[in-house]
């Protein structure tokens, strides 16, 4: 919060630190890479089961990396929140119709007993 | 507020038209937006969980259904977790642009019920097999 500011401080760009303070840009990149990641081993999870279903799931792992790229970029920050709420609500929407296909295939679907045996 | 207005305020457009207050500090806004993506891979890891419970542990001798009370509950929870992860998300960043204290989180009081709630359905279940 407190940025020194005198004559002798930096411009903007001179180091990662004052380029993104608290590096809070990158963790929260990382974060959107472990969020992508998280959903590729669901689907990998599923894709044992259900080949289609798996797959989808599959799928939406990388949409979910590319929509993380908006905090990779290194414009200004100050136009993030607008699309901010519209990437977050894609992910919700996409873990909520994903865990009505993991209903619908845990409650329908042909378990394999004794996999894990 | 009747609930179709209070979802009608969590969607993208309508927080997207929230100029009340001043653009936060961008590291509140980046760790607002990490807390979310936490949630959500929590979300995504019961669900898995829940999954797994369902199709690859052997049945419990003696109670048919022993997998599915334990696993579906697992992947509902993440449903109920992501929706409220995205929720919070939105008022948190609401009192952040108003230099409002946090609203305090019910999500840990929601894990934290279910995971119990689940843990004794396991153990009944397991006695249950265990004493056929």
């Amino acid at each position: 919060m407190t940025v020194p500011a005198g004559p002798g401080r930096p411009e903007p760009g001179d180091s990662p630190e004052e380029r993104d303070p608290g590096l809070a840009r990158e963790r929260t990149s990382l974060s959107w890479t472990r969020t992508a990641i998280s959903f590729a081993a669901l689907g990998g999870v599923v894709l044992k089961d259900n080949v289609i279903t798996g797959l989808i799931v599959l799928a939406v792992a990388p949409v979910i990396w590319q929509l993380g790229r908006v905090t990779r970029g290194r414009g200004p920050q100050a136009d993030l929140p607008a699309v901010g709420a519209t990437r977050l609500f894609i992910i919700t929407v996409s873990i909520v119709a994903v865990s009505l296909l993991c209903l619908a295939i845990a409650i329908f679907g042909r378990a394999v007993p004794g996999a894990l045996r | 507020m009747s609930w179709s207005r209070r979802l009608a305020a969590l969607l993208p457009r309508t927080v997207a038209q929230d100029t009340g207050g001043t653009e936060p500090d961008p590291r509140f806004t980046f760790a607002n937006e990490r807390t979310f993506l936490a949630w959500s891979r929590t979300a995504l890891a019961l669900v898995v969980a829940g999954l797994g419970i369902v199709q690859l542990l052997p049945p419990f001798p003696g109670v048919p259904s022993g997998r599915h009370l334990i696993g579906l509950p697992l992947i509902a929870l993440g449903a109920v977790l992501a929706v409220a992860a995205y929720a919070e998300w939105v008022h948190n960043q609401r009192a952040l642009r108003r230099g409002e204290p946090l609203p305090r989180s019910v999500m840990p009081w929601i894990l934290a019920a279910t995971v119990t709630g689940i843990a004794v359905i396991a153990g009944v279940v397991l006695l249950i097999s265990a004493l056929k």
